[in-house]
């Protein structure tokens, strides 16, 4: 085995384990492979690569590719579920989204409850603009599979781009169930929550993110990073709206009661926002512009 | 006991009887793996309302799991909950659509169910390959070489596995080290796992003691789990759950603030 087709195997099979797209390296050293024809030393690795291999050639637009690793899978395992999932992803790839839908529809026919090419008939109904069969279908699937946090980010995701934010948060609250661990779900959730106009949930979601993003042993010296820096700009938002006018702001559609110490939440959050732009080093970059936001009423 | 060899076995039994034993239950062992492997239907295809089904009680136990420390608030934990006690008390998520007041409430009968049935057959299939083989070569053994003594243990042993290793040969006198013939088909029936694991890998299905100790309907469980079940019954249960829930449920972000307010030291 050569070098270069040591090398091209080792970073493919990163690729997999990291589940990276990275489609323009993963067609380069897949190609390098296919021209070695070291496709049967891998064994049962092999497979796993054509398929990842069909995906990223669609991605850089070269069918030609895909469609010998189909043809591949095709004879090793005819009538795979994911290898007819493959078989449509390659239509729509090329062919019109009417004719990918027509062929999931026949697919979904002989086996309704193949949850890949379920989803894939979503993704095409919502690209064809069929905003309601693509919720109908969407829901319905949930309803059958409810584990697929995948599934109720997208059904938020949909919501949000019809400005239905109270639906979006509705089902965020299932990602959120399903994946508590998760501080990047909370924190969508609870930037819709603040879209949605109900500025005590908000608030309280941005803290519950902080909470759970900045677990460090002597919190008030830590310096926020990334996600926490985001939610404090969330919780400084909220508080800004809740002092600035609290008769409007404090109604909640959730009948989330509104925090108590508004105040010193406000102060918190600034002094933690100032903190997050400087270093030990002096003032970091931005931090002239944040000052002025934070002053502006 | 040394000096005075009470035994003295023919070569030809170790050629003709020993090996020849061993050889056949390690080939039919290898051949019962890829038997069992023919026989193996692939997995049923089941409908959405099936799925559905099966896994709407996983809804409310991934609800249920985190109710006492919720990431929920409150006024959506109450509307999922109360949505999932609704659809199990009228029976929504049933496969057959909700129940018919009149309708039998006993459970449906696994006999009458054809998915259920099928999923027996082949548990039924794969035994019958198990055993047909072991009492064929039990035969075998028990009409060519009964009373054989085949072997000699290099170790002494107690009189406790006499009954062990000298079966088939009423004497009471002879040393324990002596293994008759089908006592050597039993130390191989029990002992060649290690070597088919070697072969075939682990989750081979050459091995048969292993299915000794199942009944026909045991591995029936294991390769569709509550197929019989009474799905009704089990949703009018898990209400009573999500109820005892809803009473434990308190929401992390109950008092988030002054916890947060405190972890900064802003407050006492």
């Amino acid at each position: 085995m050569s070098k270069e087709l040591a090398v091209a195997l080792q970073k493919l099979a990163t690729y997999r384990a990291q589940n990276s797209r990275a489609s323009q390296q993963t067609f380069e050293q897949g190609v390098t492979v296919l021209k070695h024809n070291a496709l049967w030393k891998q064994g049962d690795d092999g497979w796993a690569f054509l398929e990842q291999l069909t995906l990223a050639s669609l991605d850089v637009g070269k069918p030609d590719v895909a469609d010998r690793c189909i043809s591949l899978l095709t004879q090793k395992f005819p009538g795979s579920p994911r290898v007819e999932c493959l078989t449509g992803i390659r239509l729509e790839a090329t062919e019109t989204p009417e004719v990918a839908l027509k062929y999931y529809d026949d697919m979904l026919s002989i086996e309704e409850s193949n949850a890949a090419l379920w989803k894939r008939k979503i993704s095409v109904l919502r690209r064809m603009g069929q905003i309601n069969r693509a919720v109908e279908e969407l829901s319905s699937y949930l309803d059958t599979f409810y584990t697929d946090v995948e599934g109720w980010l997208e059904l938020a995701n949909i919501y949000t781009s019809c400005n239905q934010y109270t639906l979006a948060l509705q089902a965020l609250q299932h990602t959120l169930l399903l994946a508590p661990q998760n501080s990047f779900y909370a924190l969508q959730a609870a930037e819709t929550a603040y879209t949605a106009g109900d500025i005590p949930l908000a608030i309280k979601m941005f803290l519950t993110v902080t909470d759970m993003s900045d677990d460090s042993d002597s919190p008030a010296d830590s310096i926020p990073e990334g996600i926490t820096v985001r939610s404090w700009y969330g919780v400084k938002l909220c508080t800004r709206n809740l002092l600035k006018d609290s008769r409007t702001t404090s109604v909640s559609p959730s009948q989330t009661p509104v925090p108590e110490h508004v105040k010193l939440l406000d102060e918190l959050a600034t002094e933690r926002l100032l903190t997050a732009y400087s270093s030990g080093n002096g003032p970091v970059n931005g931090r002239e512009v944040l000052v002025k936001w934070l002053e502006a009423k | 006991m040394d000096t005075k060899v009470s035994l003295y076995l023919d070569p030809q039994i170790r050629d003709w009887v020993l090996f020849p034993i061993t050889l056949v239950m390690i080939l039919v062992g290898i051949l019962r793996h890829y038997i069992v492997i023919l026989l193996q239907s692939p997995p049923k295809k089941m409908t959405r309302a099936a799925i559905r089904e099966q896994r709407a009680l996983l809804r409310s136990q991934i609800l249920r799991e985190s109710s006492g420390n919720s990431p929920v608030p409150p006024a959506f934990y109450q509307s999922i909950s109360q949505h999932l006690s609704q659809s199990f008390e009228s029976g929504s998520y049933l496969k057959d659509g909700p129940p018919k007041s009149d309708a039998p409430t006993a459970p449906p009968n696994p006999m009458s169910d054809p998915a259920a049935m099928d999923g027996m057959m082949a548990g039924m299939k794969t035994q019958a390959v198990m055993m047909v083989p072991q009492m064929v070569l039990m035969g075998w053994i028990n009409f060519f070489f009964q009373g054989f003594v085949l072997i000699k243990l290099p170790f002494p042993l107690t009189l406790g596995f006499k009954s062990m290793l000298q079966r088939g040969i009423e004497t009471p006198d002879m040393d324990v080290r002596w293994v008759s013939s089908l006592s050597w088909y039993f130390l191989n029936f029990f002992g060649l796992n290690g070597l088919y694991a070697l072969i075939l890998g682990n989750d081979n299905s050459a091995d048969s003691s292993r299915d000794m100790a199942m009944s026909p309907y045991a591995g029936v469980g294991l390769q569709q789990p509550a197929q019989a079940q009474d799905y009704n019954k089990l949703f009018k249960a898990e209400k009573d759950n999500l109820e005892l829930a809803e009473g434990l449920y308190s929401w992390t972000g109950k008092d988030i603030e002054t916890r947060l307010l405190k972890k900064y030291g802003k407050l006492p």
